[in-house]
């Protein structure tokens, strides 16, 4: 089945949509789908011109299709665990939040807290994404835990805060303290990016553009060769962050 | 007439111990405030009544009438935004919450522009704190970074560290030691024992760099760390080791440089690391006279500190999605109400205009900078001036504030609790 959502024109456009409810699973009863535009209530018909094609009989045969003016709708793909979401342009904040499969594929930016605790499945964002790319929310000790997110932009501030798992993958530059308080998983970077990994105590971070302002409480540890992108580098290899007792490996490319 | 004990309306620091002359509804003199009180309270600017933007220029109205187009702005709005709160009592913040979680609206405070990110960082791994008074009364080494007191916070100094003399610091001037940590020198660098001038944006690796040496593993410390030399850092870290209790100061240097919330959090751990070695503490220096008491009335109520948005009908936190500047620069909002506080003045430019495009009621004694964004002001009392209740100091010690004399200007209280009660009309419930 393929839903394609269509947003309708609205008389104030930058009132943020939460849309917590498009996901694969939700339209393949067609429940009576409610989202919030600000604080009213309204039928996704109200915000979308919505066209459904072909059936269906279970979640991971839905895709759900969304054009138009998304980059101020919301948690779209939220707790997902099957299907498909293509997103054509770009996408609000907290996409994909504690997904735990299916896959989520933005062509253009996605905005702060892509993939924000998510457990399972495959997010593509095939422009930039904004600040806590892959990271947790307020206060929360564990960020991403599974899956898969790439980024083949740029990352904001904070990409993969707090990961604790899966695999992270940012093709182009990170801003500030990509990696921070890391504890498990896998980031990778293939740009440049500030102050890399402060407080890990665990994980791997591979760096292979240049890692500005790397922190002082890294301690080398040897070098070794890593594959990226069809080829081979010669990586330092740090373990740290030994201001918190870190067992974090980061590897720069030499 | 002469009054004593009373409470200074201006900073976070809430000094309680200021002898004030009044005559004619007027305060004539101050006795013990800093340059910032006498001005604060001597003040004579206030707006004489409700004033409404009509084509271009203001229009005097009455109070009920502002009161009540008030209520049909914030009604109408799909994304209400009630900033401010940090200049009011907490009994006018505790009605701004209702009215907040009433219209589905967002609701934050001035911490959006200053702690905001310390409280995010306590909210991570917690706050080994204490009091002022236990500062003044025991502390030996004080460290103040990224803040500048004498200049914000004049009388921090003298009433609880530099100068204040405590039962078991009994010549504070010679037996205290202070270190100033910032970016450039200042009028606090100037009477500290120890400056560190760290480069901008520096902070996050020189915290790292020190909670490194103080659990031992220095052999990793390069000759410099963000300007500071090895040698430094090695002596500021023994001093705070060997004191008997240390107090670390931080102000917006530190919580608004690069990193935000992870410097502070970094500083908390570089406390937590001290207290294996002594006793250390570390407090935020809040600026906005009662903003602690809107974190603690926004908590009570909500759960959240600050920039707690109700449009679901239920609480939700998210700073740097739910702040209002972040509101305000994505053009989200579609009406706002402005309590005790200056945004015209302190916010980013685009957040100014985006005031300027949208209905934007001020509640406030004086015309100030958002005053020319506004569609509507709303003149009060001052509490602690003509108005009373209860503010919380910097260190979150509650502080009950008294009427200096009896105005004419109804309190926040008076004119949100009106504002309120129309609404609630008007939702029928
Ligand atoms: S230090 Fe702050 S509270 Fe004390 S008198 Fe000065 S402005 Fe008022």
């Amino acid at each position: 089945m393929r839903v394609i959502l269509k947003t309708r024109p609205r008389a104030k456009p930058k009132i943020p949509i939460e849309a917590e409810t498009i996901i694969p699973q939700n339209f393949l009863r067609k429940n009576d789908i409610r989202v919030y535009e600000g604080n009213k209530e309204r039928k996704l018909e109200d915000l979308f011109y919505v066209t459904t094609e072909g059936p269906a009989v279970s979640p991971d045969q839905v895709e759900v299709i969304l054009t138009g003016d998304t980059g101020v709708i919301k948690r779209v793909g939220e707790y997902m665990n099957a299907g498909r979401i293509i997103v054509e342009g770009d996408i609000g904040m907290h996409c994909g939040n504690f997904m735990s499969a299916g896959e989520i594929i933005i062509r253009g930016n996605a905005d702060s807290w892509l993939g924000r605790e998510m457990r399972g499945g495959v997010i593509r964002c095939e422009g930039d994404a904004g600040h806590y790319c892959a990271a947790g929310y307020r206060g929360e000790k564990r960020g991403m835990r599974g899956g898969m997110v790439e980024v083949l932009g740029n990352a904001g501030d904070f990409a993969a805060e707090y990961l604790s798992g899966g695999e992270v993958h940012i093709h182009g530059n990170c801003a500030d303290l990509p990696g921070v308080e890391m504890r498990g998983g896998t980031l990778t970077i293939g740009g440049d990016c500030l102050r890399p990994c402060g407080n890990m105590t665990g994980g791997t971070c591979r760096i292979f553009g240049t890692a500005h302002q790397f922190l002082p409480t890294f301690r080398r540890n040897g070098s070794e060769v890593a594959e990226y992108g069809g080829k081979r580098y010669r990586m330092a290899v740090y373990r740290g962050d030994i201001a918190n007792r870190g067992k974090g490996t980061v590897l720069i490319r030499e | 007439m002469k009054v004593e004990d009373v409470v200074c309306p201006f900073c976070g620091c809430l000094c309680d111990d200021l002898v004030v002359e009044v005559e004619n509804n007027r305060v004539t003199s101050v006795e013990n405030g800093c340059t910032l009180a006498n001005e604060k309270l001597m003040e004579d600017h206030r707006l004489k009544n409700p004033i409404r933007r009509e084509r271009g220029s203001w229009k005097d109205v009455s109070y009920d009438a502002a009161i009540q187009e008030t209520a049909e702005i914030l009604l109408d709005a799909d994304r209400p935004l009630l900033y401010g709160w940090s200049g009011t009592h907490g009994e006018a913040q505790s009605v701004g919450v209702h009215l907040a979680e009433l219209l589905g609206a967002v609701i934050d405070n001035t911490s959006t522009v200053c702690h905001g990110p310390s409280i995010l960082a306590i909210q991570e791994v917690g706050h080994p704190g204490c009091t002022l008074g236990q500062v003044k009364n025991r502390a030996d080494v004080i460290v103040y970074w990224g803040a500048n007191p004498i200049d914000a916070h004049p009388r921090h100094m003298s009433r609880y560290t530099t100068y204040a003399d405590g039962f078991f610091v009994k010549d504070a001037f010679k037996e205290r030691k202070v270190i100033v940590i910032d970016v450039r020198k200042t009028e606090s660098s100037a009477v500290a024992n120890e400056f560190v001038k760290v480069d901008q944006g520096g902070d996050y690796a020189v915290l790292s760099a020190l909670r490194a040496i103080v659990r031992g593993k220095g052999d990793l410390i390069p000759v410099k760390v963000a300007g500071v030399t090895r040698e430094q850092l090695f002596r500021v870290a023994d001093i705070c080791k060997n004191a008997k209790f240390g107090a670390i100061f931080f102000g917006l240097g530190l919580t608004m440089s690069p990193g935000k919330n992870k410097n502070i959090r970094n500083a908390i751990e570089l406390t937590e690391e001290l207290n294996r070695h002594t006793k250390f503490t570390i407090s935020p220096m809040r600026g906005h006279w009662n903003v602690y008491g809107s974190n603690e009335v926004f908590t009570w109520i909500s759960g959240y500190p600050y920039a707690v948005d109700f449009a679901r009908g239920i609480a939700f936190y998210n700073p740097g999605e739910t702040t209002s500047v972040d509101i305000l620069r994505r053009g989200e909002c579609d009406a706002c109400l402005v309590v005790a506080s200056d945004p015209g003045a302190h916010f980013p430019r685009a957040c100014a205009e985006h005031l300027a495009r949208i209905p934007t009621v001020q509640i406030d004694p004086h015309v100030n900078a958002t005053t020319h964004l506004a569609t509507l002001q709303i003149p009060v009392a001052v509490t602690g001036i003509d108005a009373e209740g209860t503010a919380y100091r910097m260190d979150g010690v509650p502080i009950r504030t008294r009427k200096l004399y009896e105005g004419t200007y109804p309190s926040d209280l008076e004119i949100l609790g009106k504002i309120y009660a129309r609404v609630k009309e008007a939702k029928g419930s």
